[in-house]
């Protein structure tokens, strides 16, 4: 594992510089990008430096950005658009190295070690933000180091139009003064985790008792703590975009809810959608879980794990309610969520059938006899029942969602 | 109160009752055993208001004295604490004494523990079963029913009467179904003193609890019922079970009449060559053998796992009949299925390849399992 040359490269505010670079009167502007304004789900999704400038930041309020800065302009997200640019950036990222992994439609990882054998890596960091600043007209940052971890932290150290290389020595000086909150991988909760173990810069994490560390915060604990030591031994893997583990779907609603209809009606038509998107996808998978965020920001979710992976959208749906029934204690929601998880390709699942189902199935006998004839004379995958290959062309509603994998194809 | 009683006599009663117990019941004084001592022996009753299991220890076995009443009274104690002091008491006398208040003297040997006890009068009653005793039978009789029926049960609340075995009364027969939807199984037992009709679904985790306190033994247990109760009376133990409520599927309709192939077949030879091929399973869930005829003389067992490997197996067989077959199911359910059938030759009749397909003994028909296949993609 020794020697490694990571990059991460990290496009600055993205959504916001393709539409600058789509229509160049943008530039230099406060720009904004949010959901619908009308309802409540309005809230910056990206915003340009200059927005940045004066206070405006992801997650805020759309009504209260533009009471702080009544110039902003605020487009809505235009998912197509990021789409191609995404698909052009990770493309250009491929001239050097087949070692290219996507992590989202904004960032991805590099493993330049072979190439850093014949040229400076700096030198090719250089080039490639240059190529993506005059070829895609967009901005980027970014981070050299020997692993992901500090890649990625290296990355975020200067914004935008950065390039930063992070050494393992570098990080007593660089990482070890910082706040744990500072750290990829560390959140509100597991910060207040760790502060209970006395434990608030990364250093400490770095020097903290292996013990101590493990009963408070488990398996996880241990990790973050040997990435605080600078230590990370993930791989790129360019199919890891395709590993796809659970599709998800979630909506703010458009006032905290209490009316259990309401809510059903949401959780139906989430579990439409997952079903569509695993439909899509030809997938399937066991596991269903709902998120709940209740009115002062609690987030709660809940699980179940069934006998058969499912994909159809009554099936979700069901299981979802039945979760939300047994565990919502009426607390009003602000936003909800479906989640099938585990999922596997459709053609590799199977189904446990039951005496209350067995007839349907049973149906299909005399086909499947005359596939199997069919197989066993002329080889497997010679048909296949229904058009099972078929990918339906789906479109990307929300801001989180990772539909943009579809557009990297497998050779 | 003051008694003395030998340790060990006291641990196997305490380790009975104790599985009713639950720590988490929402009655609180249920997380202690309750202990009513008079000249004739002991009383220990524990409870999670689903099962309630009293055993009695009496004062002399055999002509051999067990315990020594100096007072008698009642007491109901902590039975986490009060088991794990007995099992670590220093000797195996052990003295027992309540004063005012519930305080309670545990002493043995040199050691001496206080315990604070509580007011025996705020411990609910016993189950009200008065009823005459519908049956009686041996109690390994009874454990092979149970063993051969409740691992069928379901373990999802979807559906809560599933959770349970339904024992059903009928012309002189005992009838014990348990399903889980995806499988079934039924047990036939006759019985000399049946008599009336009856029908009920016992928990499947009060069966379990039942097997484990009752010992191998040709002794008669009586079986009491009423609408809501099931009580299960043995020589010294009184189990009480609540009942689940609902109607149990008809499911003597489910199970298929008629078959189109048959297969007779060594059912420890099976056994193995199906846990032989599960071992490529990637896990539980994906848990799927294939089961294939493969003229008239043999099957093949086969299991194919993409990120493992893959295993075939030929099986001679006793016998097949009927059309060639191709079918996949659960490793697990057919052993499952196999281990309760426990016997030499299975007859195995399939209707088709997304139908229920059923396992008998060769031998007796007292026992029928019934399996639903897997569909694969």
């Amino acid at each position: 594992m020794a020697g490694r040359v990571i990059f991460h490269i990290d496009m600055n505010s993205f959504y916001a510089s393709v539409e600058q670079s789509h229509d160049p009167s943008l530039k230099g502007k406060a720009l904004a990008i949010a959901g619908n304004p009308k309802e409540r789900r309005g809230i910056i999704v990206t915003c340009s430096y200059e927005a940045r400038a004066h206070g405006i930041y992801t997650t805020m309020p759309v009504f209260e950005a533009k009471r702080k800065l009544p110039a902003l302009v605020i487009l809505p997200p235009n998912f197509d658009r990021y789409r191609a640019a995404s698909k052009a950036m990770f493309d250009l990222l491929r001239t050097y190295t087949d070692l290219v992994e996507p992590v989202s439609i904004d960032e991805g990882y590099m493993d330049v070690t072979a190439l850093s054998k014949e040229r400076d890596a700096i030198g090719i960091a250089e080039e490639i933000q240059l190529r993506i600043r005059n070829e895609l007209d967009l901005p980027c940052s970014i981070g050299i180091a020997p692993n992901k971890f500090l890649a990625k932290t290296a990355s975020d150290m200067k914004k935008p139009m950065g390039i930063t290389v992070l050494r393992k020595r570098d990080i007593r000086e660089r990482l070890w003064p910082l706040e744990v909150l500072e750290m990829h991988g560390i959140g509100e909760s597991t910060a207040r985790k760790l502060k209970s173990l006395n434990i608030r810069t990364i250093g400490e994490l770095a020097q903290a008792d292996e013990g101590t560390i493990k009963s408070g915060l488990g398996k996880y604990g241990i990790r973050l703590r040997k990435r605080a030591n600078g230590e990370d031994e993930r791989l790129v893997d360019p199919d890891s975009v395709y590993d796809t583990k659970s599709i998800g779907a979630s909506t703010t609603l458009p006032a905290d809810e209490t009316d259990d209809r309401k809510l059903h009606e949401a959780f139906r038509s989430l579990s439409a959608k997952v079903a569509r998107r695993l439909e899509a996808k030809a997938l399937s998978g066991p596991t269903v879980t709902i998120q709940m965020r209740t009115f002062d920001w609690q987030n709660r979710s809940r699980s179940a794990t069934l006998r058969n992976p499912i994909y159809r959208k009554e099936e979700i749906a069901d299981a979802a309610i039945t979760l939300f029934d047994r565990h919502w204690d009426g607390t009003p929601l602000r936003l909800v969520g479906v989640t099938v998880s585990n999922v596997i390709e459709k053609q590799e699942a199977a189904e446990q059938l039951s005496l209350f189902d067995f007839e349907k199935h049973a149906k299909d006998e005399p086909v499947l006899r005359l596939m199997d004839k069919l197989e066993s004379k002329y080889g497997k995958q010679v048909l296949r029942k229904g058009t099972g290959r078929r990918r339906i062309e789906s479109v990307s509603e929300t801001s989180f969602s990772k539909d943009f994998l579809d557009d990297h194809e497998r050779e | 109160m003051k008694f003395e009683i030998m340790r060990d006599r006291l641990l196997d009663g305490l380790s009975d009752v104790m599985k009713a117990v639950s720590s988490k019941t929402a009655i609180p004084i249920l997380t202690g055993v309750k202990m009513d001592v008079s000249a004739d022996g002991i009383s220990l009753t524990g409870s999670d208001s689903d099962i309630t299991i009293q055993t009695f220890i009496p004062a002399e076995e055999d002509g051999k004295e067990i315990l020594r009443v100096s007072e008698g009274g009642s007491i109901v104690l902590q039975a986490r604490v009060f088991g794990e002091i007995i099992r670590k008491l220093p000797t195996n006398e052990v003295e027992i004494e309540i004063n005012r208040n519930f305080q309670t003297h545990i002493r043995s040997g040199k050691s001496e523990f206080h315990l604070i006890g509580l007011d025996p009068l705020d411990y609910p009653q016993l189950p009200d079963v008065q009823e005459e005793e519908l049956f009686s039978i041996p109690a390994d009789l009874l454990k092979t029913i149970i063993r051969e029926t409740v691992f069928a049960v379901s373990t999802s609340e979807t559906r809560p009467v599933l959770t349970g075995v339904h024992w059903e009364v009928k012309d002189g027969e005992l009838v014990c179904v348990a399903t889980d939807s995806h499988r079934l199984a039924r047990r036939k037992t006759k019985l000399q003193s049946l008599q009336e009709e009856h029908s009920a679904v016992i928990p499947g985790r009060s069966l379990n609890e039942l097997n484990k306190i009752l010992h191998d033994s040709a002794d008669p247990v009586e079986v009491v019922m009423t609408s809501q109760q099931v009580l299960f009376k043995s020589r010294n133990i009184l189990f009480f079970s609540r009942l689940l409520e609902g109607n149990y599927p008809d499911t003597s309709r489910l199970i298929p009449s008629e078959h189109k192939t048959q297969v007779t077949v060594n059912g420890r030879a099976l056994l193995q060559a199906i846990d032989r091929a599960s071992l490529l399973a990637r896990e539980e869930r994906n848990n799927i053998v294939r089961f294939t005829t493969n003229g008239s003389e043999e099957v093949e067992v086969s299991s194919n796992s993409p990120e493992i490997g893959k295993v075939e197996e030929q099986l001679a067989a006793g016998a097949i009949e009927g059309e060639e077959l191709k079918i996949s199911f659960s490793a697990k359910f057919m052993m499952d299925a196999l281990k309760a059938i426990d016997g030499q030759d299975v007859v195995i009749q399939f209707t088709g390849a997304m139908r229920p397909f059923i396992l008998r003994s060769a031998l007796d028909d007292s026992i029928l399992q019934l399996i639903l296949p897997v569909r694969t993609y």
